[in-house]
């Protein structure tokens, strides 16, 4: 299989964003972001859109830049409202699903984007995968220099304002990671699926760990391991490879929930024992 | 603590091996039933609607188009993976040729044992202008040609690709006829031409081409282009003006305003409904309004 060049890409690819979506995810779990990164994920369709209206060739181009924007936006507004968070994001989500699906439906040409949908790996190129690595580089960077202060955000808000902790700069730089990440690689994951990737390993991870080293070590191993399995198992089969993925990180999920599920169980029942 | 990395590894394990097995059986029930079917590929579409009316309803034969470009013309597009993928299982690779494929040098270098068929071959005019299937006389020579190369990979199928190839050549020939019709009425006019694929119509027609700009969607005009199309077209005083809607509708606009020249948007059939009969529809489109362009 790796005689093919897209294979080669393929795996390059996987094992460099899977990494991220592993350690991306736990902050996204842990400050129960799922559906802002779901949302993030519709607004590929809208960005790919309106890169069409204007004219501009690379549709990477135009969904990232409007992923950031929509993030960005999004974050601001959830502060400033008094609505909950989760009717903003739908709102928005909804919005720019709409928008997107309009404009891309105008003249009944959306089968030309319904790849987009299900994501196809052969369609990775190096040069998206230059980008995966600048921005796996960066992203590490973030979390070297940012991720205690991001962390005491997650945990207590106003806390972490109290210790001087630029919370609304920590949000947002986070944020724009995160729609960094679903905008690269929405194209070969699929629109259907890619909060599964973000999502799955990390609540997977969280079954079983008990502190922050364990959390993103368990959390970047499921990730990686579904991507890789996913990869062989989809090349082999002739099934489309996001999905394959999704179904592993799955498997993951539900055998480490179950072995939480047993292990909290019997301590009750120790605990039972000795009263 | 210790228990959860042991689970952890043996959760991996017992997975990597199902999906092992499972991989493998999936792997076996394919060898059970390998594919005997010949696949045909073509590089782009008016190569695959000939091709497709050749293979008819013949069930072992599996004709498949290359990705087709979203924009612009086949000069340009580059071949996607699932492209590479698609022809390392094909049997034969029907091109147009004359440079019309940029990409036919790497496929050569990936698969040296894929015959490739050129379907224009010498049908193609000496500039190098590929864009032969514009002419029905050319098209049914490409027919001709890809029957041929076919029958002579499928001896087994000839009476049958040859009998589609027939009856499709039959329509094509009288489409033609109604072409030569035509062509009497309209000789020694004279038209600007915004795409080198019409120097076939202009050839066919008798038509004079007195100024030819290739529009595509890479291509920016200049102001002093501008100015020398409308020179050109004063001085020939020139009749009409072929124009692809997609690329050539400012320009042909902006010459519109200035002088009161028609502008007539003719498909060059390069993309479209992936439908038996759409070159046919196509060309007869073509041909009605070549009548009202030609006054009749």
């Amino acid at each position: 299989m790796f005689e093919y060049g897209f294979m080669q890409n393929a795996v390059l690819a996987i094992l460099i964003i899977t990494p991220l979506f592993g350690m991306l995810g736990t902050v996204i779990v842990n400050r129960k972001m799922a559906f802002f990164s779901d949302a993030l994920g519709h607004s590929a369709l809208t960005g790919i859109a309106i890169g069409i209206v204007l004219g501009i060739g690379d549709a990477n181009a135009a969904m990232i830049v409007f992923a950031v924007l929509f993030a960005l936006f999004l974050n601001y507004i959830s502060n400033k409202s008094n609505a909950s968070t989760d009717t903003i994001i739908s709102v928005f989500s909804s919005c720019s699903v709409a928008v997107g699906l309009a404009i891309l439906s105008w003249g009944g040409s959306f089968s030309k984007y319904s790849s987009i949908l299900v994501g196809d790996i052969l369609s990775i190129t190096r040069k998206e995968i230059f980008y995966l690595f600048l921005l796996f580089a960066a992203t590490m960077l973030f979390y070297a220099v940012c991720f205690n202060w991001l962390n005491a955000v997650g945990i207590h808000r106003t806390l972490a304002a109290s210790r001087h902790i630029p919370v609304g700069l920590m949000e947002n730089l986070f944020s724009v990671f995160v729609a960094l990440v679903v905008t690269l690689s929405i194209k070969w994951v699929g629109i259907l699926i890619i909060n599964a990737l973000l999502i799955l390993p990390a609540a997977a991870s969280r079954n079983l760990s008990e502190n922050m080293r364990e959390y993103h070590f368990f959390s970047v191993l499921f990730s990686l391991f579904s991507g890789m399995t996913g990869l062989f198992t989809s090349y082999y089969t002739n099934v489309a490879t996001g999905p394959m993925i999704v179904i592993f990180a799955s498997i993951l999920y539900f055998s480490t929930y179950l072995y939480h599920w047993k292990g909290q169980k019997s301590a009750k029942w120790e605990k039972n024992l000795y009263k | 603590m210790k228990n959860k990395y042991c689970f952890t590894a043996v959760l991996l394990l017992v997975i990597a091996l199902s999906a092992g097995v499972f991989t493998g059986i999936c792997r076996n029930m394919q060898k059970d039933n390998p594919e005997k079917i010949f696949l045909a590929v073509t590089s782009f579409y008016p190569v695959y609607i000939a091709a497709a009316n050749i293979i008819g309803d013949c069930p072992d034969i599996k004709l498949q188009n290359l990705s087709e470009p979203q924009t612009g013309c086949l000069h340009d597009f580059q071949l996607t993976p699932e492209d590479m993928k698609l022809l390392s299982t094909a049997d034969v690779f029907l091109v147009n040729g004359g440079g019309m494929e940029s990409f036919l040098p790497d496929v050569a270098a990936e698969y040296p044992d894929l015959p490739v068929v050129e379907t224009a071959g010498e049908q193609i005019l000496s500039d190098g202008n590929a864009h032969a299937w514009m002419s029905i006389k050319c098209e049914r020579q490409i027919v001709q040609t890809i029957v041929e190369s076919l029958c002579s990979l499928l001896p087994g199928y000839a009476e049958e690709l040859r009998a589609n190839a027939a009856a499709y050549d039959a329509k094509l020939a009288e489409l033609e006829e109604e072409q030569k019709e035509l062509a009497e009425l309209s000789r020694g006019k004279k038209l600007i031409s915004f795409h080198e694929a019409y120097e076939y119509l202009a050839r066919d027609y008798g038509l004079q081409v007195c100024y030819m700009l290739n529009l595509d969607e890479e291509r920016q005009v200049g102001a002093g282009e501008v100015a020398d199309v409308l020179s050109a077209a004063r001085e020939n005083s020139v009749d009409m003006i072929f124009a692809e809607e997609l690329y050539g509708k400012n320009l042909s606009d902006t010459i519109k305003k200035e002088m009161d020249i028609e502008v007539y948007y003719l498909d060059t059939l390069v993309r479209g409904e992936y439908d038996l009969d759409a070159y046919i529809s196509g060309m007869r489109d073509n041909i009605n309004l070549l009548k009202k362009a030609f006054g009749v």
